[in-house]
């Protein structure tokens, strides 16, 4: 077998993204590779967006996490699920959330895993994208619990929980939110739906600004989630702003009156550092991040600790060296 | 953690929460150094005095903003250009405002950079150069009165302005040291940021010194004459000559004799061929006459190739011969130079100086060569005469007030190209001192001075200064650091100055007061003893 070159792979590629975007694109078929749980639509059709007056209350919620120490076989990892809250266009709380430390490999993932709640198995495999995601809908439920009817509940990603979380507990929360008057919504920078292969949100944006003009404020439906999965969701495409550099995807719960909330959402996209994505949402980016400073200094504590309970330098130097790093040096 | 939004700044040995007047907290750099972070709406200026205080030592440190820059949260390339970006697309479609920055004051900041001038024990009774660094994070706050207070004892017996910080006036008046005019001042501005309201106002201080200092000012415009006579001391304490015919002036004579080859030499560009000339014809006159008294024999000479070959055995070239005659003559008909030496005002100068007065020369209407002939002479009268007392009448010379000589265009005579030897200003710089004599160098362009001379002036006043060359060669000579004032320097307002001497600690920032206001604001003279009879005053003495 020949080893692929990168002139055929750049040829390969290039027919992949001219296929979406040529004539006759727009009937390609629209899917997600990373979400098999999406009936799509099979034409996605743009449609103009108005915005509309902004919530008197809006949350957002995003998680971070960072690797602490690595030994391959057996990892500490520490996540955080963060919020800020909006009243009018003024942030009045910005919590940057408990910090929580794990330790997966070696079997001790079993203990992580018997530690969460959301109806997580004891048994499934345990993995930062869970511990993260876990921490994020354990939080957005109590936004949801704490926002005043009428408010509007942000998160960072999909409305799908990790697989490994069973959809009815995000049948809850929404179910919850519906109940109290509070739209929950979810925003992906960088989504991988595609249509005949390539990247779904580039082409939408192209197309609109020939059909609608550059300055287009735009929204189309891509999907729904089946019926099978017991939460409902719609997931659609929208540039919220006029200025925006990109359109994202953005999920919704199925009831929502989608025009109406990405018209609210489209209020708050304004920022003129980020104009398209909601501002609360870049604070809780903000406030979930683990920097490499916040990583050190939890290393620092974690060997503290391990100095205390008698484990010798040399086995803590030889347990978690970076030695990719160090064959780099030499 | 939970917290609002504003994210407080850390307290503790920093001195507590921010607020409460705080302008910012210090975050770096050095001892000398001083960076704060302020808030995107702290209205911070160049040159504004500003002091850390330091809770854990309990030291003030006095620093000057010398740069005022932006800061942002986000740390990604191009964050703010992107943002200018944005809302300059929506000026440009007339929707200003369609974005917004949201919470700018918490993602964007300002960070100034200072000077570290000093610090105040925590006593407050003494003021120290930076050698140490304040406690990281404490708290940046506009100074207090009691911040000050150091300075009083050094501000000497001079008042010209009020102390500056950014474009705010302090209520505290500065000055220079009366004696410190025998160490030289300098006065560096480009036109109109306010030379001459210094001078005046100077002058003003030394009309209320009491007779402690003296001041020959050569005024070559005219500008000062009318000015300094409204002062309410002027009627006893300046005196004002002048080369014209002018109300309430006596009359501006230079004798001949007493006047040098020097003086022609300072005053006058020559050649080398033209200067063996002068001291030819100074050696043909030179047994009948004093001083330049031969220039009137010289300058009726009608037959220079006759004079040329008999009198001077044709040792000097015609045309040479022909260019010092015509200078000669141009000089014996000066209507301020006088053949007879008795109506000169030598002696008349040298004893208002004694007296401690102000003597004002207006030599408006001669030419600039002429002007700095009088000055010469005038200056290397007082030069000797002080020199004289200093070595031979020492009491007397201690009895002697101050005295310096205010220049206008002082590079004309204190170029590095001009002959040193010859040149009185350039002796006065370097050995004035000693005997009480300095100079006041006016001057718009200190690039053109001698950098060996500049280096004798101990106090510089610097008002705005546009050319960079100009600032250099400051900063090079002045006896305080001012290496990082050169944007303070460009942006100072008329009227506003830098003042850097020896008795303050560092250059000290001050807003000149108006002559004007001077005037207003002055007190009249205490009215004269009443003559006692003679017969009282007897006993009286």
């Amino acid at each position: 077998m020949a080893s692929p070159s990168l002139l055929a792979t750049a040829e390969r590629l290039a027919v992949l993204l001219s296929a979406g975007a040529g004539a006759g694109g727009g009937r390609a078929p629209v899917a997600d590779p990373e979400g098999g749980d999406l009936e799509f639509e099979p034409v996605v059709e743009l449609r103009p967006l108005a915005r509309r007056a902004a919530p008197a209350e809006v949350w957002a919620v995003d998680g971070g996490q960072a690797l602490v120490a690595d030994a391959r076989c057996v990892q500490v990892l520490v996540t955080r699920a963060a919020r800020a809250r909006f009243l009018g266009r003024d942030c009045v709380l910005e919590d940057d959330g408990e910090l929580r430390a794990w330790l997966v490999g070696g079997g001790q993932e079993r203990v992580a895993a018997l530690s969460l709640g959301l109806g997580v198995g004891p048994d499934v495999a345990v993995d930062v994208n869970l511990l993260r995601d876990h921490g994020e809908w354990e939080l957005l439920a109590r936004c949801v619990a704490e926002a005043a009817p009428g408010a509007l509940v942000l998160r960072d990603g999909a409305l799908r929980p990790d697989w490994r979380i069973p959809a009815g507990e995000a049948a809850a929360v929404l179910a919850g939110a519906a109940e109290r008057g509070v739209t929950v919504a979810a925003v992906t920078k960088h989504s991988s739906l595609a249509r005949g292969g390539a990247p779904l949100l580039g082409q939408l944006e192209i197309e609109a600004a020939g059909a609608l003009g550059a300055r287009s404020m735009w929204w189309a439906p891509v999907a729904r989630t089946r019926a099978s999965l017991g939460v409902d969701v719609q997931v659609v495409a929208a540039r919220l702003d006029p200025d925006a550099r990109f359109a994202f995807r953005v999920d919704l719960p199925a009831g929502a009156g989608a025009e109406a909330v990405l018209g609210a959402l489209s209020a708050l996209s304004d920022d003129a550092a980020f104009p398209g994505y909601p501002y609360p949402l870049s604070v809780a980016d903000r406030l979930a991040g683990c920097p490499s400073w916040l990583r050190h200094d939890v290393r620092m504590d974690l060997d503290d600790r391990l100095d205390l309970a008698g484990v010798p330098l040399e086995v803590r130097e030889r347990a978690f060296a970076d030695r990719h790093q160090l064959m780099e040096r030499a | 953690m939970t917290g609002g939004p504003a994210g407080g700044a850390a307290g503790g040995a920093a001195g507590g929460a921010a607020g409460g007047g705080a302008r910012g907290r210090l975050f770096g750099k050095n001892v000398l150094e001083a960076m704060f972070r302020a808030s995107p709406e702290e209205d911070l200026f160049l040159g504004e005095l500003l002091v850390g205080v330091d809770a854990a030592t309990g030291r003030r440190y006095l620093f000057r903003v010398v740069d005022v820059t932006y800061g942002s949260e986000h740390r990604e390339p191009g964050w703010a250009e992107r943002v200018a970006g944005t809302l300059l697309a929506d000026d440009g479609r007339g929707e200003t405002g369609a974005h917004r920055l949201h919470e700018q004051s918490r993602r964007t900041y300002r960070v100034a950079s200072c000077r570290c001038l000093g610090y105040l024990t925590p006593d407050g009774s003494a003021f120290r150069k930076p050698k140490s660094l304040p406690t990281q994070f404490s708290r940046v706050v506009s100074p207090e009165a009691a911040d000050f207070e150091f300075l009083r004892t050094r501000m000497g017996d001079l008042p010209f302005g009020l102390l500056r910080s950014g474009e705010t006036t302090v209520d505290f008046e500065v000055g220079i040291p009366g004696a410190s005019l025998a160490t030289h001042v300098g006065v560096f501005a480009t036109t109109g940021m306010g030379k001459s309201n210094l001078v005046k106002t100077l002058a003003a201080g030394v009309l209320r010194a009491g007779g402690r200092y003296g001041l020959l000012i050569v005024d070559p415009h005219g500008e000062y004459r009318t000015e300094l006579a409204r002062h309410p001391w002027a009627a006893a304490r300046l005196r004002t000559y002048a080369a014209r015919s002018l109300p309430n002036t006596s009359a501006l004579k230079v004798g001949l004799g007493e006047l040098t080859v020097d003086d022609l030499r300072t005053a006058y560009e020559w050649s080398r061929p033209q200067e063996e000339a002068l001291f030819e014809l100074e050696r043909f006159y030179g047994r009948d006459s004093a001083g330049l008294g031969w220039l009137l024999d010289f300058s009726h000479v009608e037959d220079l190739p006759g004079f040329r070959d008999v009198d001077l055995h044709g040792r000097v070239a015609l045309n040479t011969l022909q260019v010092v005659h015509r200078r000669a003559a141009r000089i014996v008909g000066l209507p301020c130079v006088a053949a007879d030496a008795t109506v000169s005002v030598g002696a008349a100068v040298l004893r208002d100086l004694r007296e401690g007065k102000v003597v004002l020369l207006d030599v408006s209407g001669l030419g600039s060569t002429e002007e700095v002939l009088v000055a010469s002479f005038l200056t290397r009268r007082v030069l000797d005469e002080w020199s004289g007392a200093y070595l031979d009448e020492p009491d007397r010379h201690e009895q002697m007030p101050v005295v310096a000589v205010v220049l206008e265009e002082a590079q004309r005579v204190l170029a590095a190209s001009k002959d040193r030897e010859s040149n009185v200003f350039a002796r006065v710089a370097r050995e004035g001192r000693k005997f009480k004599v300095g100079l006041c160098a006016v001057t718009q362009q200190p690039k053109l001075l001698d950098g060996e001379l500049l280096s004798q002036f101990n106090t510089f006043f610097v008002l705005g200064l546009a050319d960079e060359k100009d600032r250099n060669i400051l900063r090079s000579s002045s006896k305080q650091d001012i290496s990082a004032l050169g944007p303070e320097i460009q942006t100072l307002m008329p009227g506003e100055c830098l003042v850097a001497n020896l008795e303050a600690p560092f250059a000290v920032p001050a807003r000149v007061h108006l002559y004007a206001d001077v005037v207003r604001s002055c007190p009249p003279p205490p009215a004269p003893r009443p003559v006692a009879p003679p017969n009282v005053a007897a006993f009286v003495d």
